[in-house]
């Protein structure tokens, strides 16, 4: 496009932004190749994962989703996956840090747009779904569950569905080989009962725990993220075919800043309005909690988890791009957390990776001021928005609002 | 294929070009970046201090976005001949973004004289992104080369 019709594009869609009535805008060609980046038309399928042989099977979805929500796989049998991630707050708990047994150091994460991403937690310290699902099991202050006691469950309430996925569960009736309660990682009691296996029953067990994460996975995979207001205004703009929708002048501001001056499109990108990358954005610490160092930490823990891509329960470990060609050591991994998805945003407060900020407009106002990072450097300068420009960003991110969930046929 | 503009009404054209002058600063700062013209997006070019000429491409077609691929690297000396045993080091990023690449790629011989691949690139966005190689040759000459994407 050659830059004259650019600035009649953009001059046209200022003044039409300037102006109150709903005229459509005109955007350039920049800016229409960077809006239908961010269109959930562009969100195919997850991609697959090959480390996990079952990561698309019905079967091991619908295993997945009873444990996900099977309270009775926890120390106290009062916490699931779901207590933290509950399905009707978009899989996330309203909280500034997860609750589980105890009380955790980082906020709950959504999880539809995290079967997208090839790293997972804040840090990213697990390379994959199932290995994700392995860590809040045995976390003392999530589940404060160990891996003998899974495969217990699972030997208990769900053999046949188990076992017509994964094949025969190990006998466990001798507790002198398998004891009741057992990890290598958790409580001193569970160590020393894990130190005391043979090898060959340790990795008899970590199949199992590997392969209770893949059907959870599998679960996981067939959560949906739902499109939006922005996404009909989007399908307008493309003269796509369903809803279509138009944004307010306040919106459309918004929208611009968000790809334009804000350039917050730098990292919230893509139809999920993340990159799946990790960034220091300068937030600030908080003063109760230990240091956290952030992806600096994560990508060494992803690269040493025995149950990572390359590892010795993966069914592919010799196809995992993402752990082969890793960054590590890099200065711009201090305090570097993972750039969330922004579907849906604004129904799912508060914000960051141990929710430093209760509302919209506290994060918005952080990106303006961009103040020095804790600890490594923030890659935000700051924006010195006004007023009226942090108002339209926070409306725009409002737009990204996702619809309700169909609801259940009837029956 | 989506048409992507609607007609603009005569009358807001008319309009707007009044207004473009004074509002060119407004609307440059408040659009997506266009990557600069005149980039020189040619894979297949001499290296800096002309030393070498370096053909790429990408193994898939089109460069997959957000996912891990491999490109291949045919080098040659000025007249032509290929060089083999040299060493590659792969770098790059968004310069619009001031950030580099999200993955760590490596550059190994393929067995063919001149011929690399680069393995482990990802390209996390759509822009303008730069392919950078370090080129050292086994007899110690040594250049680099940037090449532009613009996905
Ligand atoms: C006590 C609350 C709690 C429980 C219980 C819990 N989670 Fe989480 N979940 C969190 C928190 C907090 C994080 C972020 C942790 C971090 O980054 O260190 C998280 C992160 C995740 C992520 C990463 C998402 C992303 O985008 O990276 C997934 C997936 C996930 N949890 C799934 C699960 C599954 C599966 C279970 C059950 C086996 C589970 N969680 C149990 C609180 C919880
Ligand atoms: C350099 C990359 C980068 C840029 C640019 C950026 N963000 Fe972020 N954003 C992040 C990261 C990383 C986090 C999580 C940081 C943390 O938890 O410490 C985040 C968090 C957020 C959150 C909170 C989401 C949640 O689930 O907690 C919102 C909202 C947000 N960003 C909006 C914006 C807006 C609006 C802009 C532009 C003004 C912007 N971001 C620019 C990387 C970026």
């Amino acid at each position: 496009m050659k830059p004259f019709r650019i600035i009649i594009g953009a001059a046209l869609a200022t003044s039409l932004a300037l102006g109150a009535t709903a005229a459509q805008p005109t955007w350039s060609a920049a800016d229409l190749k960077t809006l239908h980046g961010l269109w959930i038309g562009e969100l195919g399928p997850p991609p697959p994962d090959p480390s996990n042989r079952v990561a698309d099977n019905a079967a091991a979805a619908a295993l997945g989703g009873m444990l996900f929500s099977d309270k009775r796989l926890s120390a106290n049998g009062q916490v699931s996956c779901a207590s933290c991630h509950q399905p009707d707050r978009a899989f996330t708990d309203a909280l500034p840090t997860g609750h589980g047994v105890g009380v955790g150091n980082r906020r709950t994460m959504p999880i539809a747009p995290a079967v997208y991403s090839p790293w997972q937690f804040w840090d990213g310290r697990a390379d994959s779904l199932w290995s994700q699902a392995l860590g809040p099991v045995e976390n003392p202050v999530e589940h404060g569950f160990t891996r003998l006691e899974v495969a217990r469950r699972l030997a208990a309430q769900y053999r046949d569905a188990y076992e017509s996925l994964f094949g025969p569960l190990p006998d466990m009736t001798d507790h002198g080989r398998f004891p009741l309660r057992a990890a290598p990682v958790g409580a001193a009691d569970a160590r020393a009962a894990w130190a005391g296996m043979t090898a060959d029953d340790q990795v008899s067990v970590n199949r199992v725990y590997a392969n209770f994460g893949k059907a959870i996975a599998a679960f996981e995979r067939t959560l949906k993220v739902r499109p939006g207001r922005f996404d009909d205004y989007l399908a307008r703009v493309f003269a796509a075919p369903g809803p279509q929708a138009r944004l307010s002048s306040d919106e459309l501001a918004g929208l611009r800043l968000f790809i334009g001056k804000g350039q917050c499109a730098t990292c919230h990108n893509g139809p999920l309005l993340s990159n799946n990358g990790f960034a220091n954005t300068g937030v600030p610490a908080r003063s109760d909690l230990p240091t956290d160092p952030g992806r600096a930490v994560g990508v060494r823990a992803a690269l040493t988890d025995p149950f990572n891509c390359k590892g010795a329960y993966s069914d592919a470990p010799n196809r995992c791009d993402e752990l082969e060609f890793v960054v590590v050591d890099s200065p711009a991994q201090v305090r570097a957390y993972k750039v969330p998805s922004l579907r849906g945003v604004a129904q799912r407060a508060p914000y960051m990776h141990a929710g430093q900020f209760s509302s919209l407009e506290q994060v918005v106002d952080h990106y303006s001021h961009a103040p020095a990072a804790p600890d490594g450097t923030s890659e935000i300068k700051p924006l010195d928005l006004t007023a009226d420009e942090r108002r339209q960003i926070v409306a725009f991110l409002r737009t990204l609002d996702e619809r309700p969930a169909p609801s259940p046929k009837p029956r | 294929m989506p048409s992507f503009s609607s007609a603009p009404r005569r009358s807001l054209v008319r309009h707007a070009l009044c207004g473009a002058a004074l509002l060119a600063t407004v609307v440059f700062a408040g659009s997506a970046m266009a990557e600069p013209k005149g980039l020189d997006l040619s894979l297949d070019r001499p290296s800096d201090q002309g030393v070498f000429r370096v053909r790429i491409r990408s193994q898939a077609a089109p460069i997959p976005m957000s996912r891990v691929h491999q490109w291949t690297v045919h080098l040659t000396d000025k007249a032509g001949l290929p060089i083999s045993g040299a060493d590659l080091t792969v770098d790059g990023g968004m310069p619009e973004h001031h950030h580099g690449l999200p993955t760590a790629p490596r550059a190994t011989p393929v067995g063919t004289p001149g011929d690399y691949v680069i393995s482990g690139l990802k390209f996390s966005m759509r822009g303008w992104w730069e392919m950078k190689l370090a080129i050292k040759a086994p007899d110690g000459r040594a250049d680099r080369i940037t090449f532009n994407l613009v996905l």
